[in-house]
């Protein structure tokens, strides 16, 4: 290589930092308004700033600040770009940093797109967008309340199409309503008013007035349901007063009825607006319409008669007995009901040790007969009274005392039901489903089956929504989703259309949240299957604690020993997976334990460590101001005895700080002594070169100092630990005191500024 | 028999053919070729710095030999790899790979012996200067070998792993590093930290970290000195609890010591793109967990030689969803549908919200408190990007 190729050689000199601190420098001029050529106007406030840099960063304000030439340029930004929206693009803009929250960040992403700042990129906005919408979405009300609205308008939807085909009374729930009581009511008119009578005197007589209007309405809506409901109840009524005395039989038969009556009573009238919702659609235009008024009017009284009939019986209910299952199968949710609530209240009700049997006898009677029809009425029934209430305000205390004088027991039942005891009966209602879709080809038989669950989730709901847990009550209702979404049909369309309207009306908000979610727990909580899997427990050869506690390997020689189905098998995993589970939650919390008492116990350690600084320090200032005191008078002594003269007063001063009492002594001395006898510098040289002479002698000046200091120098001599500063302050004297090494090294500074000098 | 010899000549001088050829063969196979001529060994050569993509082995059954599954499946399936393994990430579930005769009966010794063993043996399937993590975790996500869009499947409770090979690839660095807490040193090493490339480096990208014995006293407080010494940077950090590590191989001499520690890869390399997110105790059912899945892919990291990973707490998978297995996983596949998932359920997670790409970095900023990284009950969903 030549040389001159050589020297053509060209480096380039690259630095990663410069273009970081440029727009350092210029967001600190744009803070210090420095050079600042452009105003910018958002929202009636002013922002400052460069239009070199604004044009540099947006093709918005490129596009505007191109070939303006005043001196002072404004642009008004438009309303598309906020106040909130703008200043974080702007700090971007110089600092290339944003700063984005929940509050800014869709406004930001806007005003972004708007001014066209580059080098921000959309997938930041997006997954920001996920993220808050994720969090909200969290909160579950605001699902609620979405999926409310949706419901709602879908239930208006619906009910419209039902309005439409019946009369203009802008009243939907009037309509359904009326219509559907319409054909009923014309029956079973004259019977009810003696029911309320002989309800009151005479339960089985009730029951049998009760059936009969129970077969009033049968013939008046020819419900299939209904005749399902007979079938269920076991025997082949006919349409006549007949079959109501064999249910009266079989009703007599039962010790208590009280309670039965009462369900039953509900039941019917419950079904009467269950069967309002049939009509609708299928018999609109057959309803007549100048008949609803009255037949409203009559229902309403029988309601109420009913319900005041339901109050007097519900004091009896508490002794009601568990053999009203033995009547009939109608009764199994009643009595499921009952059973599940006396086993779990342990109240001292009669006929409570065969409790046990009986539900045992009801769930096989379940299976067996299919009949949910009547555990609808059953549960559901006091609750029926809320869609009453909302529709027919004149009625509204009678409805809602029926509800609230429903016993205690009652109440916890249908808590505990809903808690606990749901996967129980939520099981045998899944097997009444099953059995009664295969035995009837009808579609009812599938909106028949989603009865018991709109009448026990209803129940359930108004009453214990407010102590319930969410989950449970989504896990209540998810059956009810299922058929929901399977009947399409019109009739059962019509059927959602009460479902829903009651829903609309249903005061708890709840109730209504519940469905959407169900959705996603149709397959059962946890809980139900916590008790599948101890039922499953039951079966299995050796107990869940030998389960959980077996090593690896044990535990799979244990299972190859015994044989055992799939379903033990997955019951066994499920445990010892949970217990695994639950080590390591156990884990996690100690974990979390260890990481508080660490830190607490680090905060301990500091907070006694800033109590002995703080004691330290305290200390240090005491013996500081002491040393300092002694120092001065050291000083004014030493200055006397050694008579030094005022420009070495000076020199020793210009050495020390200010704090010490040296240079107090100038102003003082100054007058009396201005050209005094030898300079403390020079004694420090003689001193060092005393020390350097004879190492282990100290020179007499020194001796005669020194004793002159070391009665006020005991306590200096403490300070030895003394932090170095005050060591300046307390300065040459001390350090002179404190070794004789020490001497030697302070003489020998002392020298060496002299000479330096 | 004689040789054909036109064949003998195009297979001996044109290097088009021969590579064209040697192309389709796995990498065992064509290192093997390679000893046959300079021409096929050249050819190979060029083949194998081309192959630049991970691969990975996997297996969610339990197989009947007396290794465990992930040996077994890792001897097959390495005859077929189109890598060169240059690191490669192996988790496998505990309780199968360390106890995994029946003769241990659960002696603490026995079994951890074992599980040296174990990983011994896996250890020796794969190439002499292979770099090798492992890691033991109570469950595993594995998505089957060979197909990216396989459905991925969370093992809780049985045999199962993966191995994630990773070979050379251009512009990408991984590394491991593992520090431990010694009683004798309080702090530390910052050389150690360097080594790792975990300080001084520019590219860093994304730290996977697992902690391990990280129940024992103490442990949260060495865990947050490292994790928030990591976190001043802006790269995407994630990773979990698991039970122990089984193969490391950089420092053989440091056995997994019985205090706590934490081993962990770096991914270092100006193109990575990594993008996680958190899905916290919040997160209950599948809408929920989609949305966050919505959110990572919001993200828009390309998905082409992309790894996702779930690292998930024990407490959650199927009991956490009511049941409902494989949840998170397949609300992951809805949203990646080429990406594969690994990871494993562990005693707790580090993660957070954040996106690390070339261009840009998003990530809380709390300027008071330093964003906690530790968690429990979670699951984090990292996506890296390897360019």
């Amino acid at each position: 290589m030549s040389l001159s190729e050589r020297n053509t050689v060209v480096f380039a000199y690259e630095s990663s930092v410069h273009s970081i601190n440029v727009l350092l420098s210029l967001d600190e001029q744009r803070k210090q308004d420095l050079f600042c050529d452009v105003t910018i106007l958002v929202e009636d406030q002013r922002f400052r700033a460069h239009r070199s840099v604004l044009a540099a960063c947006s093709s918005y304000f490129r596009s505007r600040i191109v070939g303006q030439l005043e001196l002072d340029l404004i642009i008004i930004l438009p309303e598309e770009v906020t106040l909130k929206g703008f200043d974080p693009l702007l700090q971007f803009a110089y600092t290339s940093k944003l700063i984005l929250d929940k509050d800014n960040v869709a406004e930001v992403c806007k005003c972004a797109e708007f001014l066209g700042i580059h080098d921000i990129e959309e997938s930041c906005f997006q997954f920001l967008k996920f993220k808050f919408l994720d969090h909200k979405l969290g909160w579950r009300e605001y699902q609620r309340k979405k999926c409310c609205k949706s419901r709602c308008q879908k239930e208006e939807h619906k009910v419209d199409v039902a309005a439409d085909s019946c009369l203009e009374i802008d009243d939907v729930n009037e309509i359904l309503q009326n219509e559907c009581i319409h054909p009923h009511l014309k029956n079973y008119k004259s019977e009810k008013n003696s029911d309320v009578s002989l309800l009151q005197d005479n339960t089985s007589q009730t029951f049998e007035s009760e059936s009969e209007r129970d077969q009033g309405l049968d013939f008046a809506s020819l419900c299939p349901k209904y005749r399902k409901f007979q079938k269920a109840v076991g025997s082949d009524k006919a349409p006549t007063l007949e079959s109501s005395s064999n249910i009266k039989e079989v009703q007599v038969t039962s010790a208590a009825s009280v309670h039965r009556i009462e369900s039953y009573t509900n039941g019917a009238t419950e079904k009467s607006f269950e069967y309002a919702a049939v009509p609708p659609d299928t018999k609109c235009e057959d309803a007549q319409v100048e008949m609803e008024e009255d037949g409203k009017e009559e229902f309403l009284k029988q309601t109420t008669s009913v319900f005041q009939s339901t109050e007097c019986s519900v004091e009896k209910s508490v002794t009601f007995s568990p053999h009203n299952s033995s009547v009939a199968t109608h009764g199994l949710y009643s009595t499921a009901f009952l059973n599940t609530c006396d086993q779990y209240c342990h109240l001292t009700l009669s006929g409570m040790q065969s409790n046990t049997e009986v539900t045992e006898k009801v769930t096989e009677k379940c299976s067996i007969v299919t009949e949910p029809g009547n555990c609808k009425p059953v549960s559901g029934s006091p609750d029926e009274s809320l869609p009453l209430k909302s529709d027919l305000c004149e009625r509204e205390n009678v409805n809602d005392t029926s509800p609230s004088n429903r016993s205690s027991v009652e109440r916890e039942v249908a808590e505990h039901l809903a808690k606990g005891f749901w996967s129980d009966i939520y099981n045998t209602d899944t097997t009444c489903q099953v059995s009664l879709s295969s035995a009837s080809d009808q579609v009812y038989s599938e909106k028949k089956a989603e009865c018991p669950w709109l009448g026990i989730r209803i129940s359930d709901s108004p009453e214990h929504c407010s102590q319930r847990t969410f989950t449970t009550l989504s896990s209540v209702n998810c059956p009810f989703i299922n058929n929901l979404s399977t009947g399409n049909s019109t009739e059962i369309s019509s059927g959602d259309c009460i479902q829903e309207q009651q829903q609309e009306q249903c005061p708890y908000s709840c109730v209504i949240s519940l469905e959407e979610d169900s959705e996603t727990d149709t397959e059962g909580d946890s809980e139900s299957c916590s008790a599948r899997e101890q039922e499953c427990e039951v079966k299995l050869p050796f107990d869940a604690e030998k389960i959980i506690s077996l090593s690896r390997n044990d535990f799979q020689s244990c299972l190859k020993m015994h044989k055992l189905t799939a379903e033990q098998l997955d019951c066994i995993h499920d445990i010892r997976r949970r217990s695994k589970n639950r080590i390591a939650a156990q884990r996690c919390r100690k974990r979390k334990l260890d990481c508080i008492q660490n830190l607490e116990s680090e905060i301990e350690k500091l907070q006694s460590e800033k109590e002995s600084l703080l004691k330290e320090k305290d200390h240090i200032l005491s013996t500081l101001s002491e040393t300092k005191q002694n120092l001065t008078g050291l000083c004014q002594q030493m200055c006397k005895e050694a008579a030094l003269s005022h420009e070495q007063i000076q020199i020793l001063a210009k050495y020390s700080t200010s704090d010490c009492p040296l240079s107090f002594l100038i102003p003082e001395k100054e007058q009396p002594a201005p050209s005094d006898v030898m300079s403390a510098v020079p004694l420090c040289i003689e001193l060092s070169k005393d020390c350097v002479e004879s190492p282990g002698v100290q020179s007499s000046s020194y001796q005669h100092v020194k004793s002159s200091c070391d009665t006020g120098y005991t306590q200096a001599q403490e300070l030895c630990p003394v932090p170095v500063r005050i060591l300046e302050k307390t300065l040459c004297l001390e350090q002179c005191v404190q070794s004789s090494g020490g001497i030697t090294d302070f003489c020998q500074q002392m020298t060496d500024k002299c000479t330096t000098e | 028999m004689e040789p054909d010899p036109k064949a003998f000549y195009v297979l001996s001088n044109l290097a088009e053919v021969v590579e064209r050829i040697l192309a389709f063969l796995p990498t065992k196979a064509l290192l093997r070729a390679a000893c046959v001529c300079r021409l096929w060994r050249e050819c190979s050569r060029r083949l194998l710095r081309n192959r630049q993509s991970f691969a990975w082995i996997s297996t969610a059954e339990s197989c009947s030999s007396n290794n465990h599954a992930l040996v077994q499946v890792l001897e097959e399936e390495l005859e077929k790899v189109q890598v060169l393994p240059q690191m490669v990430f192996y988790i496998a579930d505990a309780e199968t790979f360390s106890g995994h005769e029946e003769h241990c009966r659960g002696q603490k010794k026995a079994r951890r012996r074992n599980s040296k063993e174990t990983a011994i043996a896996l250890e020796k399937l794969l190439p002499k200067r292979c770099q090798v993590l492992g890691l033991v975790t109570p469950g595993t996500v594995v998505t089957p070998t060979g197909s990216r869009s396989g459905r991925p499947l969370e093992v809780e409770d049985g045999e199962a792993g993966f191995a994630l090979l990773f070979p050379k690839m251009d512009g990408v660095k991984i590394q491991t590093f593992h520090f431990f807490k010694d009683p004798k040193s309080k702090v530390i090493d910052e050389n150690q930290f360097a080594e790792a490339g975990l300080k001084n480096n520019p590219d860093l990208r994304v730290v996977l970290l697992f902690g391990y014995n990280t129940w024992k006293s103490g442990a949260t407080r060495f865990l947050h000195q490292i994790v928030n010494r990591l976190n001043e940077k802006s790269i995407i950090l994630a990773g979990g609890h698991v039970d122990s590590f089984t193969s490391l191989t950089s420092e053989n001499n440091s056995q997994p010591s019985e205090s706590c520690g934490v081993v962990g890869l770096t991914f270092s390399g100006p193109q990575i793109q990594s993008a996680t997110v958190l899905l916290d105790q919040d997160v209950v059912d599948e809408k929920t967990a989609e949305a966050a899945m919505q959110r990572l892919k919001a993200a828009s990291i390309p998905e082409h030689n992309t790894i996702g990973f779930m690292f998930a707490c024990v407490g959650r998978g199927y009991q956490h969803y009511k049941t409902k297995r494989n949840l998170e996983a397949d609300a992951f596949r809805k949203f990646f549908p080429s990406i594969p998932l690994f990871g494993f359920f562990g005693h707790g997670e580090i993660g957070c919200d954040r996106i690390v790409t070339g261009n840009f970095i998003l990530r809380e900023c709390n300027n008071n408190i330093k964003d906690d990284l530790l968690h429990g009950y979670t699951t984090v969903m990292t996506l890296i990007h390897l360019g």
